[in-house]
């Protein structure tokens, strides 16, 4: 190894202390907000004075939140499926397709990871004005599929350029039709690729909040932005509550996702 | 072969990539229970000549016949042919056995066929044991051994290898190597291998095709193309050769003498006659030359001196030069000749002296 801790003597220990830091720099915010989550004071005091779960309770209490809640499921599931079923057939094209335009059709495909969210949203937003679809779930579910369309592509066109066709050639010649040389080996070989795929377009749409904005209307609105909206009017620990549980439902997914690659990554 | 019909007949196989002719007019006849190898460079056409019989390319002409019925039309799924690829390819998410059953599975055979089919061929070969695993869990001669297992399972009457050994190394190469002749032997299925290991074709093949520039160069056993090349390409291709300029002072039929650069005038034999002062190649293997000391007076011989010698163990390796400056290796186990001074002679018997007519396939 270049960089052997044992032979750099008293220098490892500002490596150790720049590490530290570092984690401390990128947790502390989230210990701070769970904190406050059970924290007792109404105006987000720190450290908090006592400990509660009152929080907790007035969001599942306030059928507000629990449909914006359950708002943002529907929509983040229907994205991830949708992003999926466009995502791979159009990974195939760019992978193992041989035509003109390839390569600008690739980077056409990643550029809203490129264009700034808010122009998007914009743009969206006339758009949707125009054909009447405001505040309604397809408009969500359009707007959140055209930032989680990107994700999928790359993680499916990188998963699809590990694979070595030879194997699909090898499934034909054992005589499975292309189909079932498809679904049978190109997929299950590749199923990594396409559950991260699903991931990040779940999560995508999940935690999206700019063109969320411009999609709802107070009857329709996804979890950040009913977040957003309540921090406009007043700072309540609700807040630290709901955010805790997201931070939480990503701890989840990512020890699932971690178990889930130690065990078909071999 | 004789009277019996081919099994495979590939007939004026032409494939064009854009202005590129890959395979051009290849034409031959696969016998029944054959071990046929395509020898050639990469880009020689064996490949694509093979891909075309597997039918994942279609030809631009020609046709590839079994059993005297054409099979272009028929997809390579519905051919019962089996391949084994230069890379790994077995599937990453099934276990060994999963992966020999895949065939017979995909046909909607009952599991106990399956079942037991499976465990035949892993028996076959030598992998029983590894039923459970996962490819991952494999050596790459594990791999590429559960792939022919693979491709023989559904006992297809025609077996296509395309440089499967390539990715392994040595040893393991020439052990696969006799597995694969034995499983020749016990099956008798009709095996076409394409390699660009002289040594390996050698060592396995009935027959082989030699390729170059998508055409067939020679087709013959290993011991007519290392005996009687069809050219100088043949001949540099298989085997070791030395080649040596000269042109012809006097011809008859396949009798030909050559006089080199400095006037020697050395006998030799050709396939096709030569016509007087034709400027030609002289082409003799390193084992069949002979050394002597100078003083030794003799035809067909040449003066050369001794610069370097190698010990090969069962063999030494004399590298000589030519009053010309030309090298020339010989190969002998006569350790007493070359210690008599570096001034030697070198002898060519007229019966191991090749003559091919110079051309610009020719190499050296």
């Amino acid at each position: 190894m270049l960089l052997n801790l044992n032979r750099m003597g008293p220098g490892r220990y500002v490596l150790y202390a720049i590490g530290v830091l570092t984690a401390l720099f990128l947790l502390l915010p989230v210990v701070f907000i769970a904190a406050l989550s059970f924290g007792s004071s109404q105006w987000l005091q720190f450290p908090p004075p006592g400990w509660t779960l009152k929080w907790y309770a007035a969001i599942f209490n306030d059928p507000r939140w629990m449909d914006s809640i359950w708002t943002s499921v529907k929509v983040a599931f229907t994205v991830m499926v949708l992003s999926i079923v466009l995502g791979l057939p159009a990974a195939f094209a760019l992978v193992r397709g041989k035509f003109p335009g390839r390569t600008v059709l690739h980077a056409f495909f990643i550029s809203p990871m490129i264009v700034p969210v808010i122009i998007l949203a914009i743009a969206l937003y006339a758009f949707v004005l125009k054909f009447g679809l405001n505040g309604t779930f397809i408009a969500f579910v359009a707007a959140h599929l055209i930032i989680a369309l990107p994700f999928s592509v790359i993680c499916i066109v990188n998963s699809l350029e590990g694979f070595d066709e030879s194997t699909e050639k090898a499934a034909i010649v054992c005589g499975a039709t292309k189909a079932e040389a498809i679904f049978r080996v190109t997929l299950p070989a590749i199923r990594l690729g396409i559950f991260s795929a699903a991931l990040f377009s779940f999560l995508a749409s999940w935690d999206e909040v700019v063109l969320g904005i411009f999609m709802a209307s107070p009857i329709l609105q996804t979890l950040p932005v009913k977040m957003w909206t309540t921090l406009r009017q007043d700072l309540t620990p609700v807040i630290a509550s709901v955010s805790t549980l997201l931070i939480a439902l990503t701890i989840v997914i990512m020890i699932i996702t971690a178990f889930l690659r130690r065990r078909y990554a071999r | 072969m004789s009277g019996q019909a081919p099994l495979v007949n590939i007939r004026n196989l032409v494939k064009h990539f854009g202005p590129v002719a890959a395979v051009d007019d290849v034409s031959l006849q696969v016998g029944e229970g054959e071990f046929l190898t395509f020898l050639g460079s990469s880009g020689s056409g064996k490949t694509t000549t093979l891909f075309i019989v597997a039918g994942f390319e279609d030809p631009t002409g020609g046709d590839v016949e079994i059993d005297g019925r054409s099979v272009l039309s028929v997809k390579p799924n519905e051919r019962n042919i089996g391949m084994v690829f230069q890379r790994y390819t077995l599937f990453p998410h099934m276990t060994v056995a999963q992966n020999v059953g895949f065939p017979l599975m995909v046909r909607r055979r009952p599991k106990a066929e399956i079942d037991k089919a499976v465990k035949d061929m892993l028996d076959l070969v030598q992998l029983g044991a590894y039923a459970g695993r996962k490819p991952s869990e494999l050596s790459g001669g594990q791999q590429q051994r559960v792939a022919l297992a693979r491709a023989l399972v559904y006992k297809p009457r025609i077996l296509l290898m395309d440089e499967p050994l390539a990715a392994l190394d040595k040893r393991l190469r020439e052990d696969i190597q006799q597995e694969i002749r034995r499983i020749h032997r016990e099956l008798g299925v009709t095996i076409l291998y394409v390699t660009h290991d002289q040594e390996e074709a050698l060592r396995m093949s009935d027959r082989i095709a030699v390729f170059s520039h998508g055409k067939i160069a020679q087709i013959g056993s290993g011991a007519d193309l290392y005996e009687r090349p069809a050219d100088a390409f043949v001949a540099g291709f298989i085997g070791n050769s030395n080649f040596l300029q000269g042109s012809v002072v006097q011809s008859q039929q396949d009798q030909v003498a050559v006089r080199l650069d400095d006037g020697t005038v050395i006998r030799g034999n050709t396939r096709h006659p030569i016509a007087t002062n034709a400027r030609v190649r002289l082409m003799i293997r390193p084992e069949r030359l002979t050394l002597t000391p100078s003083n030794d007076q003799h035809d067909q011989s040449l003066d050369v001196t001794l610069s370097d010698t190698t010990y090969l163990g069962d063999m030494l390796q004399h590298e000589v030069v030519t009053a010309w400056q030309q090298r020339i290796t010989v190969r002998t186990n006569d350790h007493a000749a070359a210690a008599s001074g570096n001034a030697l002679k070198l002898h060519f018997a007229s019966t191991d002296v090749m003559v091919f007519e110079d051309s610009s396939r020719a190499t050296a």
